[in-house]
């Protein structure tokens, strides 16, 4: 029986966190010691971190600033913003290099003004394709029909689409029986019974917890998970393990 | 269904809207307000502007669960004829509890004249009226400092309190400036800290929680209220005993 206290009662790892300032919008969090304190609070033991600076203006500034912006403190793990600029994806390639990338974000297409085609970001997505590293694309950023089109024709390619929201609703389940290597956060999916609809459908791999903090607070989409109708193994891979699994195979 | 907590969803549909895959189906409601901890959902209809269409529709859903569901009436000053005869039909005989309006649907501001008959209304009877407010232009939440003191019986609820920035602050300050006045929670923009500073601005007794069911699932939105930093009285406030208190259950 639920109470009015809730805690997590599996570990968790937060698929999507942005941090720092953007050009228009200040971090309501100083720094990596209030953000950890945030995340105790509600029960979240990690957390995959980009810099919202790489969103809209500069992908590249946002990952130099990522860096600084973790330092030496536990929990973190950066993942680093990617546009099509050439410079970027040697960025990129030189943190893949030192061994620092285990996932990388698309940018903010739609702020950009920019099209998710292939013939833009054929580059980058060769690369990624090529190394088996996963791009993390955010539906509220970028158009469902252009993620459609463009990750289509690399279906190798693992994904993990952030930010569906309940005006996606109609799009979601077409997008992962297209692209067979795409996962889902969750972060924003209000739909209904909308993640056991998911988990029947797709199977509780391809599902993670994600906050999209600080747009969105962290609890919420917690307690919507722990009072699905989840095993606790489907619980545990949907709060953590999926998203290990997905880092770690970059790594490998 | 939460430990010493009956819960009360202030906010919820009937009726279909397919671009959203959006249904009324009542298994899945039940389904999810009974994993969630929800005793009981307020349902209305505003898919219809005649009035009469919508609050059949939703006295034939919330018979089917009368011990889950609570009906509200829809009114619009697009209906042809004066409301009040339909209005009294749905309180006095479908044994509606509140009344609902969607400015939005309507090229008339919260505020205009035209909505006075279905303010006067709840005025007369001491009624609960929801509205939705949000940034669009006929309904940000300050026009409600407009309404509030001219109908001082009637119980106005800021549906999702405004959304987002700065119509959230706008609802605070109108819920601070008038007694009858309320905000209510449910909003697809789960900022963090929004119950805390809804509570720090107006006061817990002034909060009701709500979730959108159908539209949304309402775990994540309970899950709002639960994870919020502040205390079980509060909580208890919110959920459940602000609306026993406001619809007389």
């Amino acid at each position: 029986m639920p109470s009015l206290d809730f805690h997590p009662t599996v570990p968790v790892f937060d698929a999507n966190i942005g941090v720092g300032h953007r050009h228009d919008r200040v971090a309501p969090f100083a720094g990596p010691a209030e953000l950890s304190a945030q995340m105790k609070a509600q029960g979240v033991d990690r957390a995959l971190v980009y810099h919202v600076q790489g969103e809209t203006i500069s992908a590249i500034d946002g990952n130099n600033a990522l860096l600084a912006w973790i330092g030496d403190h536990d929990g973190f793990t950066p993942q680093w913003m990617a546009n099509p600029n050439q410079a970027c994806l040697a960025q990129l390639q030189t943190l893949r290099q030192e061994g620092r990338l285990s996932s990388v974000r698309l940018h903010s297409t739609t702020d950009s003004h920019l099209s998710f085609s292939d013939w833009i970001y054929g580059d980058l997505l060769d690369w990624l394709a090529d190394a088996d590293i996963p791009l993390w694309v955010s539906l509220a950023d970028t158009p469902a029909d252009q993620i459609a089109a463009t990750l289509g024709q690399y279906p190798q390619l693992r994904t993990v689409l952030v930010g569906a929201h309940y005006m996606h609703a109609m799009a979601v389940r077409p997008l992962l029986r297209r692209l067979p290597n795409a996962h889902i956060e969750l972060s924003r999916y209000e739909k209904l019974g909308g993640v056991e609809e998911l988990r029947d459908e797709f199977g509780a791999e391809r599902l993670l917890y994600g906050s999209y903090y600080p747009r969105y607070a962290m609890g919420p989409i917690l307690y919507y998970l722990h009072t699905a109708d989840f095993s606790t193994d489907e619980l545990a891979a949907v709060c953590a393990g999926n998203i290990e699994r997905i880092l770690l195979k970059a790594i490998a | 269904m939460i430990a010493d907590c009956e819960v009360i969803d202030f906010h919820g549909h009937v009726g279909r809207w397919d671009a959203l895959d959006m249904a009324d189906d009542p298994d899945r409601m039940l389904f999810a307000m009974d994993r969630a901890g929800i005793d009981r959902a307020c349902l209305f209809n505003i898919f219809h502007p005649d009035g009469r269409r919508g609050h059949d529709l939703t006295a034939a859903f919330v018979t089917r669960h009368p011990d889950r569901f609570i009906g509200f009436a829809y009114a619009s000053p697009l209906w042809p004829d004066d409301p009040v005869p339909e209005l009294e039909r749905a309180i006095d005989e479908l044994g509606f509890r509140a009344i609902k309006i969607y400015p939005p649907y309507t090229p008339y501001n919260l505020d205009n004249p035209v909505w006075d008959p279905i303010y006067r209304f709840a005025d007369t009877r001491g009624l609960a009226l929801i509205s939705h407010t949000g940034s669009e232009a006929t309904c940000p939440p300050r026009l409600f400092a407009n309404v509030a003191a001219r109908f001082p019986n009637a119980h106005f609820v800021i549906g999702h309190s405004g959304n987002i920035e700065p119509h959230r602050s706008e609802a605070i300050a109108v819920a601070r400036a008038h007694r009858n006045v309320y905000l209510e929670t449910c909003s697809t923009f789960r900022a963090p800290g929004v119950i805390e500073k809804l509570v720090a601005g107006a006061g817990a007794a002034r909060v009701l929680f709500g979730s959108d069911i159908p539209l949304m699932d309402p775990r994540p939105q309970l899950g709002k209220i639960l994870t919020a930093d502040i205390g079980h009285d509060d909580k208890r406030q919110i959920l459940g005993n602000n609306a026993r208190r406001l619809l007389h259950l």
